[in-house]
């Protein structure tokens, strides 16, 4: 009964931090929705010099922990002179990881639509870069529409992870409402709800948006 | 030949192909081609499947590269064109239409001339009416893709193709991927083109276009123009065995 009305007393304080977690995952998935773009494209590119690198990024970036990503940026990149805020650290480390994934998205998608549409918007005279953003984007964003919401509730997740460098975000805002309370089971289930909630209530926006744009 | 008629002739000249030769990897698809088109010139191209119809147009507007040989428009190169404006002066239509899904007609329509030729988007909505008109499909200016049979559809795609104001207009079988009853309607707007004076090359099947549109009938196979002539020459005197194999498996 205790635990119950601690977690109803902090409520509020864990709906900020979960205010918190919502910017802090748009952010870094809008900053890997343009790197994404661009290396998904890259990935395509015949040319090796565009080609290697983009691959490389999105190796290295799907083959190491996400908690080590955030821990070089916060921790290691002050060594070689670059300090960064434990906010705009995350974002960083979160941007940069969410783009490797959604230039994966993004090439696939590309990849779906047909190659008869490329030609078709470059037998009309457009250039590359035209055919991509008026003919190819387009079509492949409606496409990968699921598959962007899936990153976006995968990082919303995986934001937690920026408690271990003191972004109060939701689960650093929990373990602040603990360390008063003492209260472990009944605030970290409620930190697991509020999370629930957020990725299910994203999953339901972004089959709507589905349905819409299958409708134009 | 006197050189007056020579001089004529060549002013005639929109198209000339030399001793084109392409490669994909180590099969060798273009085996030499050699060909010359008059302005307002319809050619019509036949030949087996895989002789190399379609790599021979996507060559004239480089959407294939060529290893050996030369390809002029009006005297000059292509090579030497800008490779973007090379396209706006030949224009192509594909056996799949390609109309852009996710615009509707209008929008297919006047991208291309807004964006690459700077065209005002009154001019080209304008335009865009004129040209839906002459393909028969004013009604259909605000629908989508999917909303049109293929007939349509082709019909967009050339009109599309139109908006550009080609000197060369590129058919790559525009009617095999239609229904029977639909093809009538896309081939009447290709007649129509060419007795209003468009230089055409088209690949196709249809023997009867053939006959009533084409000023000359090229046909490819193994990578070179086997035979070529005046519809009715090919049609009922072809001179080569190949030829005759090939119109006799397409006629029956
Ligand atoms: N992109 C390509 N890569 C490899 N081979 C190709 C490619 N395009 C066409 N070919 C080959 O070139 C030959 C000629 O093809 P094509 O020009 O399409 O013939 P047609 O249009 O006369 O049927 C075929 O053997 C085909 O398999
Ligand atoms: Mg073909």
């Amino acid at each position: 009964m205790e635990a119950f009305y601690e977690l109803l007393k902090n409520f509020n304080f864990l709906l900020i931090g979960a205010w918190e977690t919502l910017k802090l995952t748009s952010f870094s998935v809008g900053i890997g929705l343009i790197l994404g773009t661009f290396i998904g494209m890259g990935r395509l590119s015949r040319y090796r010099i565009i080609n290697y690198p983009c691959t490389a990024y999105v190796e290295f970036l799907r083959g190491t922990p996400l908690l080590v990503q955030i821990s070089i940026i916060y921790f290691g990149l002050p060594q070689v002179g670059i300090q960064l805020a434990p906010y705009p650290a995350a974002v960083t480390a979160l941007g940069l990881n969410s783009g490797a994934y959604i230039a994966e998205i993004v090439r696939a998608g590309i990849q779906s639509i047909p190659r008869g549409q490329y030609e078709a918007a470059r037998s009309l005279g457009l250039t590359h870069w035209q055919s991509m953003r008026y003919i190819i984007l387009p079509q492949a964003f409606r496409n990968i529409l699921p598959a962007l919401g899936n990153e976006f509730i995968t990082l919303t997740k995986d934001s937690s992870l920026a408690s271990v460098i003191g972004v109060s975000e939701l689960m650093r805002s929990g373990q602040f409402v603990i360390s008063r309370t003492f209260q472990t089971f009944s605030i970290y289930f409620g930190i697991a709800f509020i999370y629930f909630i957020m990725t299910l209530v994203i999953s339901r926006i972004v089959r709507y948006a589905e349905r819409r744009l299958s409708v134009g | 030949m006197n050189q007056q008629a020579t001089n004529s002739a060549a002013s005639q000249e929109i198209l000339r192909i030399e001793n084109l030769h392409k490669r994909f990897g180590n099969l060798e698809v273009l085996k030499g081609v050699n060909l010359s088109v008059r302005r307002a010139e319809t050619i019509v191209i036949i030949g087996p499947s895989g002789g190399g119809k379609s790599t021979l147009l996507r060559c004239i507007n480089r959407l294939e590269e060529y290893q050996g040989g030369k390809i002029f428009l009006d005297g000059v190169d292509i090579q030497q064109i800008d490779v973007n404006k090379l396209r706006t002066r030949v224009g192509m239509v594909f056996q799949q239409f390609n109309l852009f899904p996710h615009m509707n007609v209008l929008q297919n329509l006047i991208l291309a001339p807004i964006k690459v030729k700077n065209m005002s988007k009154e001019q080209a909505i304008e335009k865009a009416h004129l040209l839906l008109q002459r393909v028969g499909l004013l009604d259909k200016i605000y629908a989508f893709p999917e909303q049109l049979s293929g007939g349509q559809k082709q019909r967009v795609a050339i009109a599309r193709a139109l908006m550009m104001d080609p000197e060369v207009m590129l058919f790559d079988e525009p009617t095999s991927a239609l229904d029977p009853e639909l093809v009538g309607e896309v081939l009447d707007v290709m007649k129509n083109l060419a007795e209003s004076g468009m230089t055409m090359l088209v690949v196709t099947h249809e023997m009867g276009f053939a006959r009533d549109a084409a000023d000359r009938i090229v046909f490819i196979s193994n990578g070179v123009v086997e035979e070529e002539g005046p519809p009715e020459q090919i049609l009922k005197q072809p001179q080569k065995q190949r030829t005759k194999e090939f119109l006799r498996r397409i006629l029956e």
